[in-house]
């Protein structure tokens, strides 16, 4: 086993922990019931892609300043799995929205800039696909990265700028009761951790693709996708 | 050269080319009444509902003449390799790109002259001068916007996919406050707040597009 393989084996024992917070040790919504349950990953989902994309604006800023490459692939890295999770937030808040709105989908400025915020960093890993690889990609998305951020906030305070069908901040109000805190509190350090993890595998990956497009122009063995995790260090 | 003057100097050059030709800005007040023409097929178009519809027309057509406008902006440089000559010049990258913006303002300012007298008339909606207000401050900050896209796209294969693809999403802040503004004035409501935030934005895309400036055009 790998270092990847073992620290991918952990998240993943970690989700299963939250779901044990999640299903069995919180108690039911009063008026939700079970729906509400989706609150904790819904929420933990959204904060960890802020993060995500936060990382994508220091490498940004990381890439423009000292031409890291390492910078570069962080941020490459981060914006896969920044969007992945704010596909989550959206699939999940959709699911609860359902039973407990009467809809789907409703444009309210909560929604509304979250779908931004997903089709901006979807642009972003456009970007690395068109641009041509090496300093132009890199520059490229680093501005957008820069620049798509500042949605970030705009997701955040929708609720309290706006007037929103989505209800606004409950954690850090004081609005959940201790056994839902403690159930969330618990869910978000796990999906931090899950971000992380393939946020290094990703990166390692990148890495190696890197690796690749250099080694292009030489004799060298390419390294095939899939074997990229079990490849040596 | 100082700064303003390069600017300067650059956007007379995109204006001369313009008036020389007359190809962007005749190509685009058609491409505005077509839009207009669609939008009543569309739409159902009474004089009720002619307040709460035309503002999302407007916009509509601004934007997509906008997207057009910016893909062509940086065209003539890209098929005459002039930005890499511009850029061995002394002047600052922020200057020329400052240039480049100013041309595609007023440029886009023209369309405007088109767009907004064809709404008022097609659409029986009062365009008074906050409208007009409004929407030349939103031009601002969306062509700073598109302006920075465009040049970074210019070099690359796929330039009509990405260059909506980036900037549609950034322009957003500008269409929400824009449109929130105009529904307001249309209807007889106070706008005051919205073009505040709309003032806003253009401040901080203003100074974001012309630090950013520097790392677009340089290669």
């Amino acid at each position: 086993m790998t270092r990847y393989e073992k620290a991918a084996a952990g998240a993943v024992a970690l989700m299963a922990v939250a779901a044990y917070f999640i299903f069995i040790f919180a108690p039911e919504d009063a008026l939700q019931h079970q729906a509400q349950r989706i609150f904790y990953l819904h929420v933990s989902s959204a904060i960890t892609a802020y993060g995500c994309f936060a990382v994508v604006l220091l490498g940004g800023i990381g890439y423009l300043w000292k031409e890291s490459l390492v910078a570069d692939r962080l941020a490459r890295a981060a914006a896969l799995v920044g969007v992945i999770f704010t596909t989550v937030t959206l699939v999940m808040g959709m699911l609860w929205a359902k039973p407990i709105w009467g809809t789907f989908w409703t444009w309210d400025a909560r929604l509304t800039s979250t779908l931004v915020l997903w089709i901006i960093y979807a642009g972003y890993l456009m970007v690395r696909r068109l641009a041509e690889p090496g300093r132009q990609a890199a520059r490229f998305a680093a501005v957008v990265g820069i620049f798509g951020f500042i949605d970030v906030p705009i997701v955040h305070f929708s609720v309290t700028w706006w007037n929103t069908q989505h209800p606004g901040p409950v954690v850090i109000n004081d609005a959940l009761p201790a056994g839902m805190l403690v159930a969330f509190l618990i869910t978000m350090a796990c999906t931090f951790v899950l971000a992380s993890v393939m946020i290094a595998v990703r990166y390692r990956i990148e890495t190696l693709l890197d690796r690749q497009a250099e080694g292009l122009h030489a004799p060298a063995p390419v390294i095939p996708a899939g074997e990229v995790s079990s490849a040596p260090r | 050269m100082r700064p303003l003057s390069v600017a300067w100097a650059v956007a007379r050059k995109d204006l001369t080319s313009e008036w020389r030709t007359r190809e962007l800005v005749p190509a685009l007040a058609q491409f505005i009444v077509l839009a207009l023409v669609i939008a009543n097929f569309g739409f159902q178009f009474d004089s009720h509902n002619a307040t709460a519809i035309a503002p999302g027309v407007l916009w509509m057509a601004l934007v997509f003449a906008g997207l057009v406008a910016f893909g062509r902006a940086f065209a003539a440089e890209r098929e005459q390799a002039s930005l890499e000559a511009m850029l061995m010049t002394p002047a600052t990258p922020a200057a020329i790109f400052a240039g480049k913006a100013l041309a595609a303002i007023i440029l886009l300012v023209a369309c405007e002259a088109v767009l907004l007298p064809a709404l008022a008339l097609f659409f029986g909606v009062q365009v008074n001068a906050s409208v007009v207000l409004t929407v030349l401050l939103a031009t601002v900050g969306m062509a700073m916007l598109g302006c920075l896209f465009a040049a970074m796209v210019a070099r690359v294969k796929a330039r009509e996919l990405l260059l909506p693809l980036l900037t549609l999403p950034l322009w957003i802040p500008f269409i929400v406050a824009g449109g929130q503004a105009v529904q307001a004035e249309m209807g007889g409501g106070s706008s005051d707040q919205a073009v505040a935030l709309l003032l806003d934005f253009d401040i901080l895309f203003l100074v974001l597009t012309s630090l950013a400036a520097r790392y677009v055009l340089e290669d």
